[in-house]
C-alpha cells in the first residue's frame, strides 16, 4: 500500500480523528491551528486558528457539522466544520488534554491537566445545538481526581454515554457515571501513565495504551482485563479495528531517547496484533517518530498515523489485509460449511 | 462505422458487424459525503486550487504489511537478504565506468576518447582485449623497422617491404571500408589503429588522405576491416562521437564507379 503524506503541521501530531462516515480526516498538532482533510485524496480542506498553543484533543459530532477542540491555552473551542468558523469558546483553570463528545452529542467532556495547583478534574458540558453560538458557559458536572488516583489522563463516554471511562497517571482505570459523576470502580491496568483510550464500534470495550509497553482490552460493565498485548517500546495510542479481529498500537521510543540510541533501534511503527490470539502478525513502518495517535477508519478500511516527526500517515490496507486468516479460523470455517452441506 | 467497406481477397465487399455492450457501473456515494465533497476551502487553504496541494500532501513510498503469526522470521530472512546484498556489492566493486564498466571513474577511463561515454559500447569493448599492434604490421612496422635500420625506404615501397603488395585502386574491395571525415588534422594512422579503432577487431589497412605537397592531413580517413560486421559496428559506436575537438562522421566508403 501506498500511504499518503500530510504535512499541514510544523510540530508533533497530538491527535487525528476520523469522521463517522471516513471521508474527511481531522488533525491536531503542537502547533496552534487544527487541519481537515479529505480521506481519499489527502487533501487539505481548510485549517481552524484561533488557539494560542499546543491543541492536545479533537473531537467531532456524528453528522461532521461540530468540532471540538482542546488547548493547553486553556480553552475549549467549538467549530462549524463546513466554514472554520469558531462559534464558542470555553476558558478553563488549566489545560485542556482531551475533550470528547459523548454518543447522541449533546454533550462533552474535558480532561483538565493537573497543573500549578489545580489537581485536575473530568469537566462535562451541555452543547446547544440549535445556536452553537450560545452555549452554556459553566460545566454542567465536574468530576475531580478521585482520592488516592493520580490525575486522570484521557476520558471517554461509554456506550449510550452511560458511564465516563478515564485512565489516570498512575496506569488505573477508573469508571464514573455520567449523570452524576459518581464513583463506581478502579482497577489498576498499567504500571505507567494510560496514554491512550479508545472504545470499540459498540463501545462496550475498550482498549487503553500505556508507557509500560503494554495494552489491554478491558469491558466497561466490569473493568475486567480480557485481552493483553505486549510490546516492546512504551505505546502512545491503541485502536480496535471494525470488520477485522485486530488492534493497532502505536508508540516509540520517547522522543528525548532517540538521539541516545541506534536509529534501527527507534521502533517507530504500528504494530498488528490479533484482537482474539494476542499475537504480533505485523507491523507498518514508515515514519520517524513515535506514533502519537493512531486513528481506524470507521468502516475498517484504512487508518492514518500522526507522529511526532509531523507527519500524518494514511494507508488504504491492501486486499491481503482482508484475506488474512489464521489456520485455524480457515479450518472451523470449512468445517462449519461441510456440517451445512450435510444438514441440507 | 460504414463509410470504410473493406474487400475480400476476391475484390468484394464484406459487411462487418460490430456489437457493442455498454455496462452501466453504478457508484453509490452517501449523500453526505458527497455534499462535503463540494465545501469550499477555508482557514490556511482559502482561495487555494482544487485538488491536493503537492505541499501539504504527497505520496509516500510504498509499505508493506505482511500480516502471519511468523512476521518477524520473514522480516528477519529480508533484512539479512538486503545486508547481504549491500556487503557484496561493496567488496565487489565501489567504482564503475560508466564507458567501459572498469573499476576506475568515468574521467580516467583509457578508452575514454575511443568510446567517449557510451554505456553500450562500453560492455563490449571491455569484453574483448584490444588488439593493440597485431594488425598494425603494415606500414607502421614496416617503417619502424626501416627506422631502425637507419636507412631510407621510400613510401611507395615500405607496404612492399611488409610484403604486402599494394593492390591496384580499380579492383580493390571497398564492401569492408569506412570512410572517416572530419578527422583532426593532428591524427595520424597510428592513432587511428591504436585508439579509435582500436576496440572493434583488426583493421586491414589505415590510409589518411593527405595534401601531396604539405603532408597535411585533409581530414579524411580510410579505414579498412576484415569482416563487415566489424565494420557495421565500429560506424555504428563512432560516427557522431567526438575525437580532437571534432565530430566524426563515418560511413562505409563508396566504391568509385
Amino acid at each position: 500500500m501506498r500511504p499518503l503524506l500530510l504535512k499541514g503541521h510544523e510540530r508533533s501530531l497530538t491527535q487525528v480523528k476520523y469522521n463517522r462516515e471516513g471521508d474527511l480526516i481531522f488533525t491536531v498538532a503542537k502547533d496552534k491551528e487544527a487541519s481537515v482533510w479529505y480521506s481519499f485524496n489527502g487533501e487539505r480542506l481548510g485549517t481552524f486558528s484561533g488557539h494560542g498553543g499546543t491543541i492536545w484533543s479533537i473531537d467531532v459530532d456524528q453528522k461532521s457539522e461540530l468540532l471540538l477542540t482542546g488547548s493547553a491555552d486553556f480553552s475549549v473551542k467549538l467549530w462549524n466544520v463546513s466554514n472554520g468558523e469558531n462559534v464558542f469558546t470555553w476558558s478553563c483553570v488549566s489545560p485542556v488534554r482531551r475533550v470528547e463528545f459523548n454518543p447522541s452529542n449533546d454533550k462533552f467532556l474535558a480532561v483538565m491537566d493537573a497543573v500549578m495547583g489545580h489537581k485536575g478534574d473530568i469537566s462535562v458540558f451541555n452543547i446547544n445545538k440549535e445556536t452553537p453560538t450560545k452555549q452554556d458557559e459553566e460545566p454542567i458536572l465536574v468530576i475531580p481526581t478521585y482520592e488516592g488516583l493520580e490525575r486522570v489522563s484521557v476520558a471517554g463516554f461509554s456506550y449510550l454515554g452511560k458511564y465516563i471511562i478515564a485512565g489516570h497517571q498512575d496506569g488505573t482505570v477508573s469508571k464514573y457515571d455520567a449523570k452524576t459523576g459518581e464513583f463506581i470502580n478502579s482497577v489498576k491496568v498499567h504500571e505507567g501513565l494510560v496514554t491512550d483510550l479508545q472504545f470499540s464500534e459498540d463501545r462496550t470495550y475498550f482498549i487503553t495504551s500505556s508507557k509500560d509497553k503494554s495494552s489491554k482490552i478491558l469491558d466497561v460493565d466490569n473493568l475486567n482485563i480480557l485481552k493483553k498485548f505486549e510490546s516492546d517500546s512504551p505505546l502512545n495510542s491503541a485502536a480496535i479495528t471494525p470488520l477485522k479481529n485486530f488492534v493497532v498500537l502505536g508508540g516509540g521510543q520517547e522522543a528525548r531517547d532517540v538521539t541516545t540510541t541506534a536509529a534501527n533501534q527507534g521502533k517507530f511503527e504500528a504494530r498488528f496484533y490479533h484482537k482474539i490470539f494476542e499475537d504480533e502478525i505485523g507491523r507498518v513502518k514508515g515514519h520517524f517518530g513515535p506514533l502519537n495517535y493512531i486513528a481506524i477508519h470507521p468502516k475498517g478500511t484504512g487508518y492514518a498515523s500522526g507522529g511526532e516527526d509531523g507527519y500524518v500517515r494514511v494507508h488504504n490496507f491492501d486486499k491481503s489485509y482482508f484475506d488474512f486468516k489464521y489456520d485455524v479460523e480457515i479450518t472451523a470455517e470449512a468445517a462449519a460449511a461441510s456440517k451445512e452441506n450435510n444438514q441440507d | 462505422m460504414t463509410d470504410i467497406e473493406p474487400l475480400n481477397t476476391e475484390g468484394k465487399k464484406v459487411k462487418i458487424t460490430q456489437k457493442v455492450k455498454e455496462v452501466i457501473v453504478k457508484e453509490t456515494v452517501n449523500k453526505e459525503v458527497a455534499k462535503r465533497k463540494k465545501w469550499a476551502k477555508f482557514g490556511a487553504e482559502k482561495n487555494a486550487a482544487p485538488g491536493p496541494d503537492f505541499r501539504t500532501t504527497q505520496v509516500g513510498e510504498p509499505v508493506y504489511l505482511r500480516l502471519g503469526t511468523a512476521w518477524k522470521a520473514l522480516e528477519k530472512e529480508e533484512e539479512e537478504k538486503s545486508a547481504q546484498e549491500a556487503a557484496k556489492t561493496n567488496t565487489y566493486q565501489r567504482i564503475k565506468c560508466r564507458t567501459c564498466g572498469g573499476a576506475h571513474y568515468t574521467a580516467k577511463c583509457p578508452h575514454k576518447e575511443t568510446l567517449g561515454g557510451d554505456p553500450a559500447i562500453g560492455g563490449g569493448a571491455s569484453g574483448s582485449p584490444a588488439p593493440e599492434d597485431s594488425g598494425a604490421s603494415g606500414a607502421a612496422g614496416a617503417s619502424a623497422s626501416a627506422a631502425a635500420a637507419g636507412k631510407y625506404v621510400p613510401l611507395h615501397i615500405r607496404n612492399r617491404a611488409a610484403g604486402i603488395e599494394p593492390e591496384k585502386r580499380g579492383d580493390r574491395d571497398d564492401s569492408n571500408t569506412l570512410r572517416v571525415s572530419q578527422l583532426n588534422e593532428i591524427v595520424t594512422e597510428q592513432m587511428i589503429r591504436n585508439e579509435l579503432f582500436a576496440n572493434f577487431g583488426p583493421l586491414a589497412r589505415v590510409n589518411i588522405v593527405r595534401n601531396r605537397e604539405t603532408g597535411r592531413s585533409k581530414g579524411l580517413a580510410f579505414v579498412q576491416f576484415h569482416t563487415e560486421s566489424a565494420a557495421q559496428r565500429a560506424m555504428e559506436a563512432l560516427n557522431g562521437r567526438g575525437y580532437h575537438s571534432l565530430i566524426l562522421q563515418v560511413e562505409f566508403s563508396k566504391p568509385k564507379r
